[in-house]
């Protein structure tokens, strides 16, 4: 116990933050018996010693590591060593350590616009060299799979994310030296995992809810835009159950917060099936958006584009008009949150296979959706507000 | 009389509507069109009977996708009964070819020897094998009887996937099957589960018998306990949907009944009534 306070007291002295590492040490012990690993776990409570455990103690014969500072360096070595805990210096000097690395990283930087090819694996990068420039950069959201008996949706996020990575084209090149891509593949897990595991044709969240029997929620009727307005459902039986209020599903609260947080998201596409449309703002009222025309321009050239791989037809046109009302809708929240180029998909098909499209159709129709993708993020990309 | 856009919803509702009775009415599994894309289409408010739509269509096979020619229809909304269709359809598909087509289908189906079962056409992953895609077709043929009655100018359906079929052998050489299929409805989403049986004597009828899972208890918004949300709730007085039915079909209704995934609740009491 006194050795303990000895400690204590050398730590308070030592209390000083270090930006550095000059003098530090880290130390391994490997505790043989329980008094060991009990010596050592009460050095987590010693927090004037300023101890940063890279291995925290666990059981006996597990490695512990601590890095100590060179204030608390003799003491505690005194203080192990008369207590019996054998322990070995793992590192030296860990500032010379830091300081090789970081030579390291200085050396190898390059200044060539980085690709999947040229960058270098076998070197640190900081989060700049990560995101290519920046953090919060403008960027584009694809969302798949909020209704889990979407299938064809998952599928084609999963072959977006393939191409993003593997795309070797200028299009996309040029579109990620600016612009970051957020792809949310599996946006409803738990429904979705229903899907599989009990009924194909689920549709909503799994949220349970005390007072109903009914599971689950909307979550394309969960925003807050006209949340509580006709076009949404307040039986939780219902398919377009709205949930008893906005973003009580997780699922909604977490891009929610996500595009709060980002501020600076320009464009958002949420994809679902089947009708083969494509979609903007609004679906819970019937007044058009400011930015109607523009909207609908680069829907005509997506669609156009789309087609022109197999000849697949779409129709374009606002949520209301163009399928029917709904409201507390994806993108009619984020286009209120002055993500203007907000958009909606119904892949396919019109109906004949509906939720059950054939697996054979899924590369031709994620080809296909791409190609209008590729329109709206170019056209954004050219239009950043 | 105004002229409407045809690529509006309703006029796609409209379109499917009058490709529902003519698959119907049609009697012939070999038959059966789809709706390409809607050429024109005008409405008319008729007072105190409801809305008349007038249509021209371009169809496609419902089964190949081959193109299969324009269609004219009106088809008349009514306040309380089942659209009324006209629909005249150019046929561009030889006659005889379809025909024979539809006898070759009806001999396969009624020399079974053992009769056909089977689960989820398509299933999870849009397959059909290719020797149930006559069961698929004739399924097509009786759910367009049902969507036909439940289709209104805001309401439409599609048949999502067949759950069950169930051949029945018959002596007098017609071939029957029993199916429990799902329909998807617009715009609430639910999936209707309706039970169906399909009679078919070649070149004469087609028929389909059926009860559906929402009819027990209408509402609305569409709030009945349908097979979306409602898979994992128990069978409950079934006693009720098989009034009228006959014998067979009742024993047919309690295995419905007993497969969990297939049940059917029947909310007389409304669950949700005291919270509304």
């Amino acid at each position: 116990m006194r050795a303990l306070l000895l400690l204590a007291a050398l730590g308070a002295v030592a209390a000083a933050t270090t930006e550095n590492f000059i003098g530090h040490q880290v130390l391994r012990i490997v505790p043989s018996s329980d008094a060991e690993l009990q010596k050592v776990q009460e050095l987590q409570e010693l927090e004037h010693l300023q101890l940063d455990f890279w291995l925290s103690p666990r059981g006996l014969g597990d490695p512990v590591d601590i890095r100590v500072p060179f204030p608390s360096l003799q003491s505690l070595k005194v203080h192990l060593e008369a207590n019996g805990v054998p322990y070995s210096i793992m590192i030296e000097d860990v500032q010379a350590l830091v300081d090789r690395e970081q030579m390291q990283m200085l050396r190898r930087r390059s200044f060539v616009p980085l690709s999947t090819t040229t960058f270098d694996y076998t070197s640190y990068h900081t989060l700049d060299e990560f995101s290519k420039g920046g953090t919060n950069r403008p960027a584009i959201w694809i969302d798949t799979g909020i209704h889990s008996r979407e299938w064809v949706t998952q599928a084609s996020g999963v072959w977006f994310a393939k191409k993003i990575v593997q795309e070797q084209n200028e299009g996309l090149a040029s579109i990620l030296d600016q612009m970051d891509i957020f792809l949310e593949i599996v946006t409803n897990p738990d429904g979705f995992v229903f899907t599989h595991t009990s009924n194909r044709m689920w549709r909503k969240t799994r949220s349970k809810r005390s007072g109903s029997l009914c599971v689950g929620v909307d979550p394309n009727r969960n925003w807050d835009a006209g949340f509580g307005g006709s076009g949404a459902s307040s039986n939780p039986c219902s398919e377009t159950y709205r949930g008893p209020y906005a973003n009580s599903e997780p699922e909604v609260k977490a891009i929610v917060d996500f595009v709060k947080n980002h501020g600076n998201i320009k464009a958002f596409i949420s994809i679902h099936s089947y009708s083969q449309l494509l979609l903007y703002p609004y679906g819970y009222t019937t007044t058009p958006v400011p930015d109607k025309e523009e909207l609908n321009q680069i829907a005509k050239e997506a669609v156009a584009a789309l087609s022109s791989l197999y000849g697949t037809n779409y129709k374009y046109g606002s949520i209301i008009t163009t399928i029917y009302q709904a409201s507390g809708g994806t993108i009619d929240w984020t286009y209120n949150q002055g993500i203007k180029y907000s958009f909606t998909f119904e892949l396919r098909d019109t109906g004949r296979y509906g939720f059950l499209l054939p697996a054979g159709q899924i590369v031709p129709t994620a080809q296909e959706t791409w190609k209008a993708l590729e329109v709206i993020m170019t056209y954004t990309r050219d239009h950043l507000y | 009389m105004f002229a409407l856009n045809p690529n509006s919803r309703q006029a796609s509702r409209a379109a499917w509507v009058a490709l529902h009775y003519s698959n119907y009415h049609g009697a012939s599994p070999s038959g059966l069109r789809a709706l390409r894309h809607v050429m024109k289409v005008s409405a008319k408010m008729i007072a105190d009977v409801g809305v008349k739509y007038y249509l021209q269509f371009a169809t496609e096979d419902y089964i190949s996708g081959q193109e299969t020619g324009n269609c004219f229809a009106t088809v008349l909304y009514q306040k309380k009964s089942k659209p009324e269709v006209n629909i005249k359809c150019a046929r561009t598909q030889d006659q005889k070819q379809i025909q024979e087509e539809d006898r070759r289908v009806f001999q396969y189906l009624r020399h079974q020897t053992k009769p056909i079962t089977a689960n989820k056409i398509p299933d999870s992953h849009g397959n059909i094998e290719h020797a149930l895609l006559p069961v698929w077709a004739l399924a097509v043929a009786g759910s367009s009887h049902i969507m036909l009655d439940k289709s209104k100018e805001n309401v439409g359906y599609f048949l999502a996937q067949i759950r069950t079929a169930k051949q029945w052998i018959r002596k007098d050489g017609a071939v029957e099957f029993e199916y429990t299929i799902l329909l998807h409805k617009t715009p609430t989403q639910e999936m209707d589960l309706c039970y169906m049986n399909v009679l078919w004597s070649l070149h004469q009828v087609l028929t389909a018998k059926y009860i559906c899972a929402s009819e027990s208890h209408q509402l609305d918004d569409g709030s009945g306990q349908e097979f979306g949300s409602a898979a994992e709730t128990l069978h409950k007085k079934g006693g009720n949907f098989l009034q009228g039915l006959s014998a067979s079909h009742t024993r047919s209704m309690g295995k419905l009944c007993a497969q969990p995934e297939a049940a059917i609740t029947f909310p007389s009491k409304p669950r949700y009534s005291k919270r509304e």
